[in-house]
């Protein structure tokens, strides 16, 4: 049973300065006509920034038959049930093929925009989903448990280039993914844009406009320390501007083409509604879940890689009749592949390295690194060649310009995107 | 044996040499219960802090009322079997038993030995488990813990039937260690594969535990350095007897009831009160509850609300009462869904309950409460506007100090008293606009 009590009320799309007006920062009369002139500067800038999509596969995705090492006997010979044949595969080259569900991303292959980071993982893999998911958001393998995650040290390392907008935001989410945890900025959880908004309660409209902008204003954080009442001001402030701000996207976006309909092709469908409104974040974090496949993989694994492609190649032909697809990348990652050998369930346990596909028109398209060599395997584990921190500092410096270190707290080599 | 009286921060308030006012027993009253209306506020300031201590730890009886109300609710949950059903049923306990705390602490428990609904699949054993954790509410730790480990829905939960001679399944003894005892770090991979063994044959038949003879292991175990043919019992007195299990349970208490971030020496000295009293909760609750520590102006407010608390919490607070099931649906949706816990681990608590999304939820609860009846209805707030004084800074401040824990900020104060000075409608209208605001307040989230 749902209640309906956070329905929309009318006439919430407002201007600029309406908006800005509502969320308290004009009311206080203490910002001078400078602040205006920055925020339209900011947004500006955020226009011409890049977009980064964090695409998380959870549960372990079966990389090995996502990305298939179509020509190599091994692979046969491990996979006697639930390898794909060759002829079935999804052919990028002599060597490799996609899934044949995978149908999306083959497209976007053909189209320039897919590239494949093959061999990715840590040293001394751990093999609970729980822990090697935190390792994957923390990027500090060595803690047990850290306060903030990569992206929340990268985004408060450039915390300067946000004031006044939202750098990051987690859709479709209960819980603020660790990656995103920050100790500077505060990033939004939006479950669904339905939910996200604020109601206006009872009354007439002259109160109700009254109370709106007051409870942005009850919202405002004045002190600057960590108490939870200085939390809960900074994260109701940022609930309240961004609510404003995605209210106002509703009715302006129209999708290029229908989207699957699918949990995840509606979740892009969402962001693309985001992102072209520009409301300010450059980082976005969605998951895919259910790869956990012990037992029976092929059904279950075979309908997450057609959501998976199908949702992507969706995102991206909307992305580019916006003229957007140069502008935005896709990452996916996962906290481990799976076991070479499958196991006696026709599924597959708990693995170590794996690939992250990345997508945009904005980079060239290209296969990094070769296939994990399936002769020489870590406990029956695929071993990584490249370090997920290598491609975090890739995408941070390469795509989002911004400094890397502090985010990883070390120096990573990085790949070449070009 | 005479248990010597507890010293130091939690030795308890003279009352003789502070003074008693409203704010301590809306302090107490809040941590204690789900909320407080400005009668029970009032009651319990005249009634006084020794004699509102003793009625919230004894028995009390129940209404007639109440008690019609709460059989048929039971069995229409017992009859349906739906989880909406049994939610809705624990929901009226929660908010009108006589015994407040004792239904706190049963949520508190509830979370601590957190089991889903979603998996037990009967409201049957959820209402047994629940009812275990009413009686030893405020009763026995150690009879409580025991009682887990042969609840059926606790076996169901934790796959106690996985757990065979041969081949034992370490789950169930994890988790008594890692969730339910210790906590992480204060026992060995050794300790837990060998407690799984004494542990095996654990079964559960038609929702009820059985030993299943046959698949118990009896051979010599060793944990916690204790080497014998231990049984599931004598694995749990040995976790009772560990010394992390009272500085565990301490911490988790401290958390709920008194501050967030309790210290090394809050923890050391509610654990020594644990043993002390062999983990007897209206002994221990009732020092605690006493205390200098609990009493300290620097408790106040700084506890995030969960759900319940806010919800119920509110609707308390302005003599109001609750739609059982649209209550339950926000309880739900702010991230507390009674009976179905989202993981084995419980709910966090703390600031994990807070993210912009349940933020803005949390205000929309607010508006809704103020400008529908669908979460249930609030007492007319018209009477008290009606009052002796409208003044907008009367009014502010009466609902102010209803409503939160520590006073709000110059600057906040004087917004709510601008917005009801320019309100427009009946005195009814504009103190729900005011009330809606308030609840709306980051201050508001805290007590």
């Amino acid at each position: 049973m749902k209640t309906n009590f956070t329905r929309m009320a009318p006439g919430t799309r407002r201007s600029f300065l309406g908006r800005m007006a509502a969320t308290g920062v004009l009311a206080l009369g203490a910002l001078p006509p400078l602040f205006l002139a920055r925020a339209a500067e900011q947004n500006k800038a955020s226009r011409d920034g890049k977009i980064l999509v964090l695409l998380q596969l959870a549960g372990g995705n079966d990389g090995l038959n996502t990305v298939i090492p179509h020509s190599h006997t091994e692979y046969q010979r491990l996979r006697p049930s639930l390898g794909v044949g060759k002829g079935a595969v999804l052919k990028l080259n002599d060597e490799l093929g996609l899934h044949p569900q995978l149908t999306g991303l083959k497209s976007l292959h053909d189209e320039g925009l897919l590239s494949i980071i093959q061999g990715v993982g840590y040293p001394k893999p751990n093999r609970s989903h729980f822990r090697s998911m935190d390792i994957w958001h923390s990027a500090r393998p060595d803690e047990e448990s850290t306060r903030d995650g990569w992206m929340g040290r990268a985004m408060d390392a450039a915390a300067a280039k946000f004031a006044g907008r939202v750098p990051a935001l987690a859709l479709g989410t209960d819980r603020l993914p660790l990656a995103l945890v920050a100790q500077r900025v505060t990033v939004p959880t939006v479950k669904s844009l339905k939910d996200y908004q604020l109601s206006e309660g009872k009354g007439n409209a002259k109160d109700l406009r009254r109370r709106r902008q007051l409870i942005g204003e009850l919202a405002q954080a004045e002190a600057k320390g960590n108490s939870d009442l200085d939390f809960l001001h900074r994260t109701a402030s940022t609930a309240i501007q961004t609510a404003d701000k995605i209210a106002a996207t509703t009715t302006a976006y129209k999708p290029a083409k229908p989207y699957p309909q699918t949990g995840l092709g509606q979740r892009l469908q969402t962001l693309a509604q985001l992102i072209t409104a520009d409301i300010g974040p450059q980082v976005f974090f969605v998951s895919l879940d259910g790869f956990d496949t012990h037992s029976d993989q092929a059904g279950a694994h075979a309908a997450l890689l057609g959501e998976l492609g199908g949702a992507v190649q969706a995102f991206f032909a909307d992305l580019k009749a916006h003229g957007l697809s140069e502008r935005v990348m896709l990452a996916t990652f996962s906290e481990f592949g799976r076991r070479v050998k499958e196991n006696g369930s026709l599924g597959t346990d708990h693995g170590a390295a794996s690939q992250m596909f990345l997508v945009s028109a904005g980079i060239k398209s290209a296969i990094h690194g070769k296939h994990p060599d399936l002769h020489n395997l870590d406990e029956g584990d695929l071993k990584h060649h490249t370090d997920f921190r290598q491609v975090y500092a890739t995408l941070l410096e390469q795509w989002l310009d911004w400094p890397s270190e502090p985010a990883l707290l070390g120096k990573f080599a990085q790949l070449k995107l070009a | 044996m005479s248990i010597e009286k507890p010293s130091g921060i939690l030795a308890p308030v003279d009352w003789q040499q502070r003074t008693w006012s409203r704010a301590e027993a809306k302090h107490l009253l809040w941590r204690a219960q789900f909320g407080a209306s400005a009668q029970e506020i009032a009651r319990v300031h005249a009634d006084g802090p020794a004699k509102t201590l003793a009625r919230l730890l004894a028995p009390q009886p129940e209404s007639t009322a109440f008690t019609a109300a709460d059989s048929l609710l039971h069995r229409a949950a017992m009859d349906t079997g739906s989880a909406d059903d049994l939610k809705a049923w624990w929901l009226h306990r929660l908010f009108h038993s006589a015994n407040p705390l004792t239904e706190k602490l049963t949520l508190f428990w509830h979370n601590h030995f957190a089991t889903s609904i979603a998996k037990v699949r009967s409201t049957a054993a959820m209402s047994t488990q629940n009812g275990l954790c009413r009686r030893e509410a405020l009763g026995s730790f150690r009879r409580l813990l025991h009682g887990m480990t042969q609840d059926g829905a606790m076996l169901v939960w934790l796959d106690g039937n996985a757990n065979r001679r041969r081949h034992a399944n370490e789950n169930f003894a994890r988790e008594i260690m890692e969730l339910f005892a210790l906590g992480e770090g204060n026992y060995s991979e050794k300790d837990i594969k060998e407690a799984a063994r004494a542990f095996t044959g654990w079964h559960v038949r038609e929702d009820q535990y059985w030993f299943n003879r046959a698949q118990h292991d009896e051979g010599i175990k060793t944990v916690f350095g204790k080497t014998g043919a231990l049984g599931g019992g004598e694995v749990v007195d040995l976790c009772l007897a560990q010394k992390a299990c009272p500085r565990f349970l301490a911490t988790k208490l401290l958390r709920a009831f008194v501050l967030p971030q309790p210290t090394e020496a809050m923890v050391a000295a509610l654990a020594a009160r644990l043993r002390a009293h062999d983990f007897a909760m209206a002994a221990v609750m009732g020092e605690l509850l006493a205390s200098e520590l609990f009493h300290g102006i620097q408790t106040r407010g700084t506890i995030i609300k969960g759900p319940a608390e806010l919800a119920l919490g509110a609707l308390r607070a302005l003599d109001g009462q609750p739609n059982l099931r649209t209550v339950n649906a926000v309880m739900s949706l702010l991230g507390q869904d009674i009976f179905q816990p989202a993981t084995v681990k419980g709910w966090e608590g703390g600031r994990m309950w807070i993210t912009s999304a349940s933020l803005l939820q949390r205000a929309n609860f607010a508006a809704a409460l103020t400008g529908t009846n669908q979460l249930g209805s609030i007492q007319s707030p018209d009477a008290r506007a009606r009052g002796a004084d409208t003044a907008p800074a009367a009014i502010v401040a009466h609902y102010t100090d209803l409503l939160l824990a520590r006073p709000p900020a110059q600057e906040s104060r004087q917004r709510l008293e601008s917005y009801f000075a320019d309100a427009t409608g009946d005195g009814a209208d504009r103190i729900r606009g005011l009330l809606h605001l308030i609840m709306a307040m980051p201050e508001f989230q805290l007590m």
